[in-house]
């Protein structure tokens, strides 16, 4: 195998000691749609863009908010593909860990796990770093969790966050529509408003994807739901 | 003869009301001879949680250490006390990967909820297959006399007082019956708020 | 290689036979079953289960284990079954062979004795039996033997027997010798107090032990005869 590839990280300090392939894939991060978490009293909400380059597109056919686990979910800004590796590699973690302890895997948990793997990538010989950050949510201890994952291997504990595109706009609005006491329900016309601030044309349900958290677990919201709460957006 | 019955041993654990106690014989031998009569088979791995590993005594010693590592990983990375039930699938995990060539324990696990206090036991195979029922538990070379006696002795929701009589009467009397197992006794009982250890003195033959 | 196979002798189907096949036979059964005998001051009481099985099945839940020798002596047995066939029914012979020659009854001693030395006679190929004889001695004293097949005899004041023996008799010990107790002054043992032993220790048998269990039948001895009782257990 080692012959087969670069036996050394690509990642490497700059002279001013700056790993400058990291600060490439928060870039590329930044250039990805954008993506939004809130956690509220009763619940966590994610809310992701999903815009299609063509209307031949076949919408809904692939998904940006992915379950990893019955208690956990995720969504991604940046490259497609790094995603889908890190869902597969996340669900495996979440399993393991269920087969190991008979117990569900605590977010925080899944949440380091995924980082280390993350880390992993910018230090290995023959790999890059992954071109997405991640939002994590996830229910346990009869508590909401929203986790943002950098390319670094960083983590963040967040009430509220938004990354992608225009992610200092969003993080703005947040700032001034967050309060502790939030609603799951209010808390996904929130994230919603928060991807309409920049967002270009007409939002519809088929554009943008929810997933929501609570203690029944994790699930993407339908079409017709998010329907519903777009009726409810000026 | 098996390997399970080299070294002798018993342990047995008991739930009461908001308690449990575990107990085992002291005796180290190999086959019928006694080498030593303080030998540790019970280990405590939390301030509620407490680890019997009746069986081969080597195997004993190495789970224990080996459990201890994962054990210390575990509450290290998650930043909290271990759940008995969760601990007792991390043995179950560790004896099951020697699935072909096994330890020769089978564990007994005694111990409290550390957040609802609620009183657990369970025991396993020497390949980890998990029993955890809500009376007793017993392991080790008289098993069969330790079922009698519990079968007669054992009642729901006993004190910890009672618990201890109890327990140390169906390990005691077990042990008599059983040359490979005896020569002292200890006991513990495991409470919310204390754990009382008690060595018990039983006949020396 | 090829001229090899050509002599090998191996296509001479004229010439190829089944070679002799091992045969196992074992002459011992397992049939399980446990016997429980609690001696007081003047009686003495045996019990028995009455489930017959073998492995994982039950060839009857109403088998008796439990033989009358005499008015004073009774045995009960469990273990092969067929072994116990033959051996109750010599044991009969020589006791009936005894009345006549001395023209009274064995004594529950002798009779103990005999079955000790019937077991011996047969060391090389034993009753798969386990023993156990009931009865009064010729003071009118309740006492229990208990055997190994091969007819090592001992007698005490209480034992159990059988496939639950290693479950019942620290029980025994405990409730009946009074060992590990401290502090309590060993009462002798009463009818009453040692028929409800009985019961108690065959409930808990039966629920450890599949051999164990449908019922027991109970021979209460004294010196005015043999009393019967019976008792159900659980018939899973």
């Amino acid at each position: 195998m080692a012959t087969e590839r670069y036996s050394f990280s690509l990642t490497t300090f700059s002279p001013s000691g700056k790993l400058v392939q990291i600060e490439y894939a928060l870039a590329a991060v930044a250039a990805g749609a954008p993506s939004v978490g809130i956690k509220a009293s009763n619940g966590v909400v994610l809310a992701t863009e999903n815009k299609h380059k063509s209307i031949l597109y076949e919408e809904h056919s692939v998904n940006k908010v992915e379950m990893i686990t019955k208690h956990i979910g995720m969504i991604y800004s940046g490259m497609g593909p790094d995603y889908r590796l890190l869902v597969k590699q996340a669900r495996k973690m979440a399993q393991q860990y269920l087969l190991v302890y008979q117990e569900p895997i605590p977010t925080a948990q899944l949440v380091q796990r995924v980082a280390m793997l993350m880390q992993e990538y910018t230090q290995s010989g023959g790999v890059r770093p992954f071109g997405v950050s991640l939002l994590i949510c996830g229910w346990d201890n009869d508590k909401p969790y929203l986790y943002q994952c950098d390319p670094s291997g960083a983590y963040f504990a967040w009430k509220a966050t938004a990354m992608g595109k225009n992610f200092n706009n969003g993080k703005t609005f947040l700032e001034k529509r967050y309060s502790e006491d939030l609603e799951l329900d209010d808390a996904i016309h929130t994230a919603i408003l928060t991807l309409k601030e920049g967002f270009e044309g007409q939002m519809t349900a088929d554009n943008i994807e929810v997933g929501i958290c609570d203690a029944n677990g994790f699930r993407r919201l339908d079409p017709s739901n998010v329907k519903d709460y777009l009726a409810n957006i000026p | 003869m098996s390997i399970l019955a080299y070294n002798g041993g018993a342990i047995i654990a008991m739930k009461g009301k908001n308690c449990v106690a575990i107990a085992a014989d002291r005796r180290f031998g190999i086959q019928g001879q006694t080498i030593s009569c303080d030998f540790q088979k019970i280990f405590e791995m939390g301030p509620h949680l407490y680890l019997g590993l009746p069986g081969l005594s080597t195997d004993t010693q190495t789970v224990m250490e080996r459990l201890r590592f994962r054990l210390n990983l575990y509450e290290l990375k998650e930043n909290r006390r271990i759940h008995p039930k969760t601990f007792s699938s991390m043995i179950s995990n560790l004896l099951y990967e020697k699935r072909f060539g096994p330890y020769f324990v089978e564990p007994v696990v005694a111990g409290l909820d550390p957040v609802t206090f609620e009183p657990y036991i369970c025991n396993m195979d020497l390949l980890g297959c998990l029993n955890v029922p809500v009376d007793f538990v017993v392991g080790g070379t008289c098993s069969e006399q330790l079922y009698g006696m519990c079968e007669a002795l054992y009642e729901a929701d006993l004190e910890p007082n009672d618990l201890f009589e109890t327990i140390s009467q169906a390990l005691v009397n077990a042990c008599d019956r059983d040359a490979m197992s005896g020569w002292g006794a200890i006991v513990h009982v495991i409470e919310k708020d204390k754990v009382t250890t008690r060595t018990v003195k039983t006949r020396m033959d | 290689m090829a001229m090899l196979n050509e002599y090998s002798g191996r296509n001479l189907p004229d010439y190829e036979f089944e070679a002799v096949k091992k045969v196992h036979f074992s002459p011992y059964a397992d049939n399980g079953g446990s016997v429980i005998a609690l001696a007081g001051d003047d009686f003495c009481i045996i019990a028995g289960d009455t489930r017959l099985s073998s492995g994982f099945s039950i060839y009857t839940r109403e088998q008796q284990k439990l033989f009358p020798l005499s008015n004073t002596t009774v045995l009960g047995c469990s273990g092969c079954w067929c072994d116990t066939l033959t051996l109750t029914r010599i044991l009969s012979a020589r006791m009936q062979m005894y009345k006549h020659e001395h023209h009274k009854e064995m004594s529950t001693p002798a009779a103990a004795q005999m079955l000790s030395t019937m077991l011996y006679y047969k060391r090389f190929f034993p009753y798969y039996v386990s023993n156990m004889l009931a009865g009064l001695d010729e003071n009118g004293k309740g006492c229990v033997y208990s055997y190994d097949p091969i007819g090592h005899c001992e007698r005490s004041n209480y034992r159990a027997g059988g496939s639950a023996g290693a479950l019942l008799q620290p029980l025994l010990d405990n409730q009946v010798g009074y060992k590990n107790q401290e502090g309590v002054d060993p009462t002798p043992l009463s009818q009453e107090r040692a028929l409800s032993i009985i019961k108690d220790v065959f409930i808990s048998a039966a629920e450890r032990d599949i051999y164990t269990g449908d019922g027991i039948s109970i021979k209460i001895i004294t010196k005015d005869g043999v009393k019967n009782e019976s008792f159900s257990l659980r018939k899973d």
